[in-house]
């Protein structure tokens, strides 16, 4: 197809012309011969980008086990560590209760049994 | 298809020769539909080679091989569109630079005949481009799709997972804006022809 038909063509028929155009593009971009270097270039990226991937795989396990290992030493810590806190937790009953049994000289009770059946303290 | 399906399943199970084989099938019209949506030469390759590695990074995730082809016209798009996006924040004058690599292509040309063929190809490719400005990146990789690589309405439709309906609606309203612009270009033409 000759090229200047194409900028002066007098027929203002525009959907046939622009059909015209696009099969003219068409052949003003053919298919470039690849280079040499084509192929080895796109290998090196592939390369280049499985190490990427590689190293990031390596470092992802290594930040996921690390992670692992510290979650089971904070277990063992929480298991190991459930001793009675060093504060004072009891309520006010129970510290009475417990004072109570203690055998103190000033808390011991005496139960008298009197003549009638009844009990007096 | 340009290649057997089977050979499409080797590369997809980690087969590099197999893979090998695939970009050699398929990098001539990869790097074709390439040249005519970003228009540079120079950057085909470059472009092309992305599009190649984007498909070694994700051809496992291809459902079947029927689906290759429109598979890899998707990267070539996607790649396109990411290399006019960054071309577009640069700021570069495409057309300025298309003109230069132009110039420089012709003067490699040894024959007057040749230099001439590729001032003409060159012409013809800028002047297309000014058309295409006229719709956007996403229209025009689309008119260039069905008009100049041949593609049908069912392979577009694969390519861009839209219904037909609708790409017939974008298509044509993509047409009539560079239509319109053909139309303003003839008129400036003709209103400069009649004031010389």
């Amino acid at each position: 197809m000759a090229e200047n038909d194409l900028f002066n063509h007098p027929q203002p028929d525009l959907e046939s012309e622009l059909d015209r155009i696009f099969a003219a593009y068409r052949e003003a971009c053919p298919a470039p011969e690849p280079s040499p270097n084509f192929m080895p270039l796109l290998w090196e990226k592939i390369e280049a980008r499985r190490s990427v991937s590689y190293s990031f795989g390596r470092l992802t396990r290594a930040f996921i086990t690390a992670a692992a290992a510290i979650c089971l030493l904070l277990v063992v810590l929480q298991s190991t560590s459930r001793t009675q806190p060093a504060f004072y937790t009891q309520t006010y009953i129970e510290a009475l209760a417990a004072s109570a049994s203690d055998s103190s000289p000033y808390t011991e009770i005496s139960l008298y049994e009197l003549p009638g059946g009844d009990t007096y303290q | 298809m340009l290649v057997d399906a089977k050979l499409i399943e080797r590369a997809r199970g980690g087969d590099d020769a197999a893979f090998n084989e695939l970009v050699l099938a398929y990098r001539r019209r990869v790097l074709g539909a390439i040249a005519r949506l970003i228009g540079r030469r120079e950057d085909v390759e470059d472009v092309g080679q992305q599009v190649f590695l984007r498909l070694y990074l994700s051809l496992e995730q291809l459902r079947t091989p029927d689906v290759f082809e429109p598979w890899l016209y998707r990267l070539t798009v996607n790649a396109a569109y990411d290399y006019l996006r960054k071309q577009r924040r640069r700021g570069e004058l495409r057309m300025a630079d298309l003109s230069e690599s132009a110039v420089q292509m012709a003067d490699a040309a040894a024959g007057g005949v040749q230099r001439r063929e590729e001032s003409d190809r060159t012409r013809t490719r800028e002047y297309v481009q000014s058309l295409l400005a006229s719709v956007s990146e996403a229209d025009r990789a689309l008119l260039i799709l069905k008009e100049v690589e041949g593609l049908s309405l069912k392979e577009l439709e694969q390519i861009y997972h839209v219904n037909e309906n609708a790409l017939k609606v974008r298509l044509f309203r993509a047409r009539q804006r560079v239509l319109k612009a053909l139309a303003s270009q003839r008129a400036d033409a003709g209103k400069a022809g009649g004031r010389e």
